[in-house]
């Protein structure tokens, strides 16, 4: 006799199978459909930027799995942001948001960073402007019905005190809402070259397991079952720039946040799903292919023999005691490569459910 | 044979009624083969007998796996671990066991015991390490002091080192003593096929038909855990009835350990992957979910053998543990259920024996009803094993037939129809038995 103890209730349609375990719902943002429709619309929307030309999905393009394909990018104001943008896929299962950041443990605070944050600006919205970029959503009669929809507990949810607050939760809700399970490896349907692959993804050998495990592929995976989870942040040895271990600033990782020096270049583990098409890889998208990241890992870090970076990774002091170097051929890399690509969710990528939903409205934002 | 030995060495005043029963209490899992152990796991060596050294080999052939090579051998709603398992197609060495008794003097004995029993692993490594079974001192008192009832003197003993457990001839099931070859559901499912701990024993040791004590344990041995809240304790008792022809044991015990992050050791628990199976084949990594809580079992055991010639008996046995569990199942992530859990298992085993012919069958069952409760319940009950959604209810049919080619050594060939699993399966077996005394050290026990 089983009682789960209402862990697959929910009031939004989360497109999860039954083998896979609920996200967490904030309970001061609980999952609705409505709440998801209207954030979907703010994530399309330009006009939440200060210069008008900067969304959400400006950095997280839906056929990239919400990622942008470069290596940085650029905010409003041509600032360009020092990590690279993350893959969206199942946000709702991190504990901790963003790269490095252990304090951020809702995507409602993580929206916050690029809607209102100037370290780097990316969307630009501050004390100047926010009136007027909220006034351009209240003109608009689509956003009208949307927030009434979304918050029917509220009298004003556009125009009152809580419409910025309420702007972060939908977008909050519809991020929530970006499941994905629907790839070749979630149906059983590998390749031989995949197959070999995913023995060597769980083979002595490699160890890349060990981070990247579970359903969701990372160890920083929480969901409705899980009581309590400790921060989990890994060095990968990508740099050593003065052989003491040292990231180049302020790219440090967990310790830009703690300033915990055992926590330089510590970084959460991303989630493989959708990995193949998001790249460039690490945090900074320092490394063009997965070929190079599993060379890397091969080698037990990354050397870099010129330039200001200079270094050698796999001697890095703060590196993860998992990360040594192994011997792998060349087949062995493409068919790792393979089974990395089989946890592509190819429909995931084009699912109107996520897309711009200005464009069928001939609102291209 | 055992109980025409001990007629005989009571007839001619060799030995005690208290000693006499000492061999017979090891023989009950014996079935009433003719090879019963000189050296048993609760064997009290002799005064003056020297140091006895007796050992065993069993090497079996069988027809079929209980799963395939890249599977786990989960019993469905238990939650198995220890050195359970599975049986593996063709040949195999169950066991091999060398074991050493000496009485130091007329209050001291010690033991020791080693032994390798049959493994195997979802990656096909076999797991044969040679495994201290007995390191044990023991001691004997008041065996003169009139605490007897009658002529018979109570025997208390009292031993503390590396112990096999004496709460229940379940046990003591070696294969080399055993009709089968195969252990029963009790000992795979409940303890983890064997029970080797450090401890201690204390106990009235078959005085007037009675053995009566208790145990307590570091918590080594499955289902228990060692350091912090783990370990366990149990005590137990039996009578033994002999009159004429007939024998008759009657025993019950009660265990109860705690369990801290407990493993199934036999894949999991430490630095795992997935095995890596050939191609055209797959294999899965072993979900490492542990358990924390408490474990109670309790159980009768029983057997009636009836001697009605020098070389022929007939006999049942009989075995019902019931156990109970209260705690959570969790795994690395931070998952956790809570978990209660009332399972029992039953064995009934009649065998007939003739001349230097053995026929035992042995019917078992096992049923488990266990409640899970949390967000996380059908997730870790399912990886767990403890979450049984078809209700299946395992059981398993076995037939032995021993022959007993020489005094120290038997052939023996099995049928077994097992339903442990969804999958039933019908598997036999072809195998060899030698059991001897390397060193009896002047003096004779036993049934050969």
């Amino acid at each position: 006799m089983v009682d789960d103890e209402g862990a697959r209730e929910s009031e939004f349609d989360w497109r999860v199978p039954a083998s896979i375990p609920l996200p967490v719902e904030p309970e001061d943002n609980p999952m609705t459909e409505a709440k998801f429709q209207l954030g979907r619309h703010l994530f399309y929307d330009a006009r939440l930027s200060v210069n008008g030309e900067i969304s959400c999905a400006s950095c997280h393009h839906q056929s990239k799995a919400f990622s942008d394909g470069i290596q940085r990018p650029v905010g409003a104001t041509g600032e360009v942001h020092p990590r690279n943008s993350q893959s969206l896929t199942n946000s709702a299962y991190f504990n901790n948001l963003t790269w490095g950041n252990p304090a951020l443990a809702t995507i409602e605070q993580q929206i916050m960073l690029p809607l209102f944050g100037d370290n780097p600006i990316e969307h630009g919205i501050d004390e100047s402007n926010f009136e007027q970029i909220i006034m351009t959503v209240q003109a608009d009669e689509t956003y009208q019905r949307l927030f009434l929809n979304a918050f029917p507990e509220q009298d004003d949810p556009l125009w009152g005190d809580l419409a910025w607050d309420n702007v972060v939760k939908a977008i909050g809700s519809f991020v929530r809402g970006m499941t994905s399970f629907n790839s070749a490896f979630d149906r059983g349907e590998l390749s031989a070259s995949a197959r070999r692959g995913e023995a060597l993804f769980n083979s002595e050998r490699l160890e890349c397991f060990h981070c990247h495990d579970g359903y969701n592929f990372s160890d920083a995976t929480i969901d409705r079952g899980v009581a309590f989870l400790e921060p989990k942040f890994h060095n990968t040895g990508l740099y050593n720039i003065d052989g003491m271990g040292a990231y180049p600033e302020p790219n440090t990782g967990r310790h830009e946040v703690t300033g915990n020096p055992d926590h330089m270049g510590q970084f959460r583990t991303p989630s493989l799903r959708n990995v193949a098409v998001t790249a460039p890889y690490n945090h900074d998208g320092s490394v063009a292919t997965l070929e190079e990241v599993i060379r890397n890992y091969a080698r037990g870090g990354r050397v870099i023999a010129t330039g200001e970076n200079a270094g050698d990774g796999r001697i890095s002091p703060f590196k993860d005691g998992v990360l040594v170097p192994f011997r792998i051929s060349d087949a062995e890399v493409d068919d790792l490569v393979a089974f990395l690509e089989s946890l592509t969710d190819h429909n995931f990528l084009t699912d109107p459910r996520f897309s711009n939903p200005w464009e069928s409205t001939g609102e291209n934002l | 044979m055992m109980l025409t030995l001990t007629g005989r060495l009571q007839t001619l005043g060799v030995v005690s009624g208290a000693k006499i029963l000492g061999r017979t209490f090891c023989g009950f899992m014996a079935a009433g083969l003719s090879y019963a152990p000189h050296v048993s796991a609760h064997f009290i060596p002799d005064e003056g007998a020297g140091t006895q050294v007796d050992a065993a080999v069993v090497a079996t052939w069988r027809s079929a796996s209980v799963v395939d090579q890249y599977e786990f051998w989960q019993i469905p709603g238990t939650l198995m671990g220890g050195d359970a398992y599975p049986v593996t197609s063709g040949l195999s060495v169950d066991e091999v066991t060398v074991k050493a008794a000496r009485r130091v003097d007329a209050n001291t004995f010690v033991k020791l015991g080693l032994g390798v029993h049959q493994g195997g692993s979802q990656s096909g490594d076999e797991h044969q390490s040679v495994t201290v079974e007995h390191a044990s001192l023991g001691f004997i008192c008041c065996e003169t002091t009139g605490l007897g009832v009658g002529e018979i003197a109570a025997e208390f003993v009292a031993e503390i080192g590396v112990l096999s457990a004496a709460f229940t001839p379940e046990l003591l099931s070696h294969r080399s003593t055993a009709s089968f070859s195969e252990p029963s559901l009790i000992a795979d499912v409940f303890f983890g096929r064997h029970f080797h701990d450090q401890g201690a024993r204390v106990w009235l040791h078959e005085t007037a038909g009675w053995s009566v004590g208790a145990e307590i344990w570091q918590g080594k041995a499955f289902p228990s855990t060692e350091g912090g809240d783990g370990g366990a304790w149990d005590v137990f008792a039996r009578y033994q009835f002999d009159r004429d022809k007939l024998n008759m044991t009657l025993g019950g015990w009660w265990y109860t350990a705690d369990a801290q992050s407990r493993a199934d050791h036999r894949y999991g628990g430490g630095h795992q992957h997935t095995p890596v199976a050939p191609p055209g084949e797959s294999a899965s990594q072993f979900p490492d979910i542990r358990y924390t809580g408490d474990v109670v079992l309790l159980g009768v055991d029983a057997s009636m053998a009836y001697q009605w010639t020098a070389a022929s008996s007939m006999g049942v046995q009989l075995s019902w543990a019931q156990l109970t569990m209260d705690g959570a199942l969790h795994d690395s992530g931070g998952r956790e259920a809570a978990l209660e859990a009332d399972q029992y298992a039953v064995w009934v085993q009649p065998y007939l024996k003739w001349q230097q012919h053995n026929l035992a069958v042995r019917v078992e069952r096992l049923v488990a009803d266990n409640r899970l409760s949390g967000a996380s319940a059908a997730t870790l009950g399912e990886s767990a094993g403890a979450l049984n959604v078809s209700g299946h209810t395992p059981q398993r049919a076995s037939l032995a037939w021993t022959y007993q080619w020489r005094p120290q050594t038997a052939f023996r060939t099995e049928w077994i129809q097992d339903e442990t699993l969804e999958d039933a399966q019908s598997r036999f077996t072809v195998g060899v038995i030698w059991h001897g005394s390397l060193l009896s050290g002047g003096h004779s026990h036993g049934g050969y």
